[in-house]
């Protein structure tokens, strides 16, 4: 199959950590049974699973801050050579230029931050990771590249 | 989904025979450490910390998943152990929940144990250093 004629999977969550799970389980699934062959390595599927959990626990936290009830909307195209996965909220939208960067290491201030390493991750590990961040919710774009 | 943790005193099997009775606990988790389960692991380590707990084992072995949500409360709990004169130790030999705090630069906050064992060993060998 071409990459256009794969059809999209979509799924659409409260916004509540108990689904976080679902949504690692569906990415997951989808990147490992993708007709032939898995266009990803199993390492690859594990990092694929590890930012499209991180983007979805940012959307649960936004929508959160909030009080936003919509739901989140999680999509995962496979194609022949990468895996795109797309996560919408509605949460009140933030600057992604404007996330702090991590203490260094070894210092002891980065003990204190607990929270705030999603955004990190998901740069390190995603080959693409775009935002797209407004008033009305952000959308998060990963790709995963077979190579 | 409950939350599944296993909590038990260190052994002399595990070790710890250089260690006083009762010295520490291990904390085995069961379930994916995310955004769904790090509160319950927070809440178990200010428990163990309430209650007197100065060596906490965090046993990572058994779990599927791990993500920075649940590296944040594993942070957490070490800097609270720390607080209290105490420290955590961190048990990992899965490399795919390695590279997780790898990625994030932890590997060079926490020692990633391959089993208690080691874990324990490392404390013994710390404490005699520090008593030298």
């Amino acid at each position: 199959m071409t990459p256009e004629t794969i059809p999209a999977i979509e799924l659409a969550i409260p916004p509540y950590p108990e689904y976080l799970q679902l949504v690692r389980a569906l990415v997951g699934a989808a990147a490992n049974n993708s007709g032939d062959r898995s266009p990803l390595e199993p390492g690859r599927v594990a990092d694929l699973r590890l930012v499209v959990s991180e983007a979805a626990t940012n959307a649960v936290e936004a929508q959160g801050a909030v009080g936003a009830r919509d739901r989140i909307v999680v999509r995962c195209r496979v194609a022949d050579d990468h895996v795109l996965v797309e996560v919408i909220d509605h949460g009140p939208g933030f600057d992604p230029d404007a996330v702090p960067d991590l203490p260094n290491v070894e210092t002891p201030e980065r003990l204190r931050h607990e929270f705030g390493l999603g955004v990190a991750l998901m740069e390190r590990l995603a080959d693409e990771a775009d935002v797209e961040s407004g008033p009305d919710g952000t959308t998060v774009r990963l790709v995963i590249r077979s190579t | 989904m409950q939350f599944n943790l296993h909590r038990r005193e260190l052994l002399p099997t595990d070790g710890a025979v250089g260690l006083a009775s009762g010295a520490g606990v291990v904390l085995t988790v069961l379930s994916d450490l995310d955004m769904a389960g790090a509160p319950a692991l927070r809440q178990a380590v200010v428990a163990e910390v309430t209650s007197g707990t100065r060596l906490l084992v965090l046993d990572l072995t058994a779990i599927d998943f791990l993500d920075s949500a649940g590296l944040g409360a594993v942070v957490g709990g070490l800097r609270r152990l720390r607080a209290h004169d105490g420290d955590l130790m961190v048990v990992c030999p899965e490399p795919r929940i390695r590279r997780v705090f790898e990625s994030c630069d932890l590997d060079r906050v926490f020692v990633l144990h391959p089993d208690v064992g080691s874990a324990i060993a490392a404390v013994i060998a710390a404490g005699e250093r520090a008593s030298v």
